[in-house]
């Protein structure tokens, strides 16, 4: 079997799953408020809407990626998954550390359902625009993040297609839990998934950032897991440092 | 237009959340480059910079952030 299947491929895919896994909670907490509180139409006309919107922004973007030469594509990506993937890390240590709150499904799904409830609703047979609005922008702006991430981990290896099928899987895993539980799903450990992925995306980040630039690592895709091994194991001695003053404050 | 507007809040967002993290970042990428093209020192080290570099300026912003929550709290 081809190596790089186990050391990009397998990454760029899982990457891609557990990213928009983390995206699309987000976004199902906003769309469940929606339905629940305004009925369904509003829901998924906003849903399908804004996934038509990212499915075009897909096939726009697609076609200008293959334009541009690889070198100057893993560059650009490089550096932008390592802005992205660095910043998803730093949150998750801050957030691991007890430094940042945890991310609340529960609690943002209440704040939706308040704010929905305040507003006006529009009269029967009309879509009622404010709610549709709402659940069009919740799965616009969370789906731009799965969008990025599709692109960034598929395009510098040549894995648009497997990165996006990831992507795909975590939208049917989230729909199918969704439908069955029927509210927020505030046990997806969003942190742990969000600290894994920031592992992988600044692994990436740096492995292409570094082909850009015309750097031979040793053992070329070998290097990646070594890379996200490294990240880890940073992150993690950072997260019991920065834990430490909180424990003493405590005592 | 406010969807707009939130559009372009959340690739700000997305890339630039971390003033200090993103500046780093760049500078890192600029000056591995400088090293590499002008100053034609061996491009494995320039990759030893950019992943210790990297790691470095992770530490750093988390640190930073840290501190400065630390601060406001006490």
């Amino acid at each position: 079997m081809d190596p790089s299947i186990w050391n990009v491929t397998a990454p760029a895919v899982g990457s891609a799953f557990f990213a928009s896994l983390v995206e699309v909670v987000e976004a199902f907490t906003i769309v469940l408020a929606v339905g629940t509180l305004r009925g369904w139409r509003a829901a998924a006309t906003g849903t399908v809407t804004a996934l038509g919107v990212l499915a075009a922004l897909i096939a726009l973007l697609g076609p200008l990626l293959g334009e541009i030469p690889l070198q100057i594509l893993q560059l650009v990506i490089g550096i932008l998954l390592l802005l992205f993937g660095m910043g998803w890390l730093r949150k998750a240590i801050l957030r691991a550390a007890g430094i940042l709150p945890l991310h609340d499904e529960e609690a943002i799904f209440s704040t939706e359902s308040a704010q929905l409830r305040g507003s006006g609703v529009s009269g029967q047979g009309t879509l009622d625009w404010m709610a549709t609005m709402t659940a069009f922008k919740a799965v616009l702006l969370e789906g731009l993040e799965v969008v990025f991430i599709v692109i960034a981990v598929g395009a510098g290896g040549g894995l648009l297609w497997p990165a996006s099928l990831g992507a795909l899987a975590a939208c049917l895993v989230i729909l199918a839990v969704g439908i069955v539980i029927h509210k927020p799903l505030a046990r997806v450990p969003e942190n742990t998934l969000k600290f894994a992925v920031g592992v992988m995306l600044s692994a990436f980040g740096t492995f292409w950032t570094g082909e850009g630039l015309g750097i031979p690592w040793p053992g070329q895709d070998l290097a990646l897991p070594v890379f996200a091994g490294l990240f880890l194991g940073v992150a993690l001695v950072t997260v019991s440092v920065l834990r430490r003053p909180l424990a003493e404050l405590a005592r | 237009m406010s969807v707009i507007a939130d559009v372009l809040r959340e690739l700000f967002a997305m890339f630039l959340a971390d003033g200090w993290l993103t500046a780093g970042v760049l500078l890192l990428v600029a000056a591995i480059a400088v090293l590499i093209g002008a100053f034609q020192i061996m491009p494995l080290l320039g990759g030893v910079v950019l992943l210790i570099g990297c790691l470095a300026l992770l530490v750093g912003a988390a640190g930073r952030e840290a501190k400065r929550r630390s601060a406001q709290g006490s």
